[in-house]
């Protein structure tokens, strides 16, 4: 019984205080996902480049084993982490990114060692894959920028007075960011 | 708990404290041109006439095929990388449409003390007929090249003359290509060559000035002003353009008389897309 009146009571709270700001909730709830199904894409373009990259470094530079399978083993970890949607919680985030920021400093590693093949940087085939990355590098930057973007403006929202008393009633959890890592996060350095 | 708090205040601040930075970064990429504008020379690399001829040619090609393709040269990058400052440009300005984000921006920063940058930056509509591999290309084998002998004009030429059928072959509102005038390219053809007749009346009573409209959709050149000198870089230009790429092309689409000043960029989103290339 009493739980019942709870519940009415916030009803009609919530209906009183903002009908429309638990919609506006909702939208930037979506805002928030739809960002991070950018995120994810963005990070999903760039373990779909990493095999042919690879397999094309391999021909010019075949010893250099272990830092292949570095980034080998690297993107298969990062694949492996995913985080729905719906579960953007600042661990949850801070796992998802300590994975890709392992990848990225493999990728840099490997990177760094094709300076050594003058070959390999006149080949083509390479140059484009360098072109992609990089432009990979970039949209990941800014697909981060965005959803810390739209979180900030989401975990705003939900703290505000009056939607804070009931966010955590319908759901509205509060969602983490990205961090600036220092080091890991730098995008490896590609030069022409 | 207490320090839980602590470290979620600190968290918070730093969280703060880049968006600041963020900003002020953001600050330093220069502000959309009143009134707008396709090609912002910041730097000075073009004479006055080129950034007619390139302001003109790119004017028309945005009423034509909707794509918005901006050229800004600027000497100091305020310490950001390339990448970063065109697609700042894009997203802040509004580069290409909202609907269909077909923007472009092409950055140039000329070698000075420091060396010169270059970068083709893709608004997400256009990611896909201009992949980063093809910016890459286009920067690093059509453009750097004439750079390097401070030829920036044909350089930037050189590299519109392939993104800009590649543009409208992705979106176009009218036909462009005309080349093979078969089937239902002659009858867009037609419909065409009628349009402009009807256009080339409006125009010309309304301005009560007989210009130079006489050219037609086949002509290579460049049919712009008849102001004197300008017309040799506007053949120069119009031949690069149109017919410089393959003898069956007409690249007719780039003639007419003025259209009218560019209407200002259209809300399009960038996604960091594109690839450049430094000197």
């Amino acid at each position: 019984m009493k739980k019942n009146l709870f519940a009415i009571v916030a009803i009609v709270m919530a209906l009183s205080l903002s009908s429309c700001n638990y919609n506006t909730l909702v939208e930037k709830q979506e805002a928030v996902e739809s960002a991070w199904s950018q995120v994810e894409n963005v990070y999903q373009r760039r373990a779909d480049l990493i095999p042919n990259l690879v397999n094309t470094v391999k021909g010019y530079a075949a010893h250099e084993q272990e830092t292949l399978e570095g980034v080998i083993e690297a993107r298969s970890k990062a694949t492996q982490i995913t985080v729905s949607a719906d579960d953007l919680t600042e661990e949850n985030i801070k796992r998802f990114q300590a994975a890709q920021g392992e990848l990225q400093q493999a990728l840099g590693k490997l990177l760094a060692i094709t300076e050594n093949y003058p070959d390999l940087k006149a080949n083509e085939n390479f140059r484009d894959l360098q072109a992609q990355l990089e432009g990979t590098e970039n949209r990941i930057t800014v697909e981060r920028q965005k959803f810390n973007e739209t979180v900030k403006d989401y975990n705003t929202s939900i703290r505000k007075f009056p939607t804070n008393i009931y966010a955590g009633w319908f759901g509205f959890e509060k969602k983490g960011y990205f961090e600036a890592q220092a080091g890991a996060e730098k995008a490896p350095e590609v030069k022409f | 708990m207490r320090f839980l708090m602590k470290n979620n205040i600190v968290k918070s601040l730093a969280v703060m404290l880049l968006l600041c930075v963020s900003m002020i970064v953001q600050a330093q990429v220069p502000d959309a041109p009143n009134p707008p504008r396709l090609v912002n020379d910041f730097a000075g690399v073009f004479s006055a006439e080129q950034v007619k001829v390139l302001e003109d040619s790119l004017v028309r090609f945005s009423k034509k095929t909707s794509n918005q393709v901006t050229i800004v040269t600027v000497n100091d990058l305020g310490g950001m990388e390339a990448s970063q400052f065109a697609y700042e440009i894009g997203e802040k300005w509004g580069v290409g449409g909202s609907k269909n984000n077909n923007g472009v921006v092409i950055l140039i920063k000329p070698k000075t003390d420091t060396k010169g940058q270059a970068f083709i930056a893709t608004g997400y509509g256009v990611e896909g007929v201009l992949p980063d591999a093809s910016c890459s290309r286009i920067v690093n084998n059509e453009m750097i090249p004439e750079f390097k002998q401070n030829a920036y004009f044909r350089g930037v030429v050189r590299a519109l003359n392939i993104i800009l059928p590649v543009l409208a072959n992705e979106y176009s509102v009218e036909e462009y290509e005309g080349g093979e005038l078969n089937g239902i390219f002659f009858g867009l053809f037609i419909v065409l060559v009628g349009m402009l007749f009807v256009f080339i009346l409006v125009y010309m009573s309304s301005n009560g000035n007989d210009n130079d409209n006489s050219r037609n959709g086949n002509s290579g050149t460049f049919g712009g002003r008849d102001q004197g000198s300008d017309i040799a870089t506007a053949i120069l230009l119009g031949s690069l353009l149109g017919g410089g790429r393959s003898s069956g092309r007409s690249g007719g689409s780039f003639g007419g008389g003025s259209f009218g000043g560019f209407g200002g960029f259209g809300g399009g989103s960038f996604g960091g897309g594109g690839a450049g290339g430094s000197w």
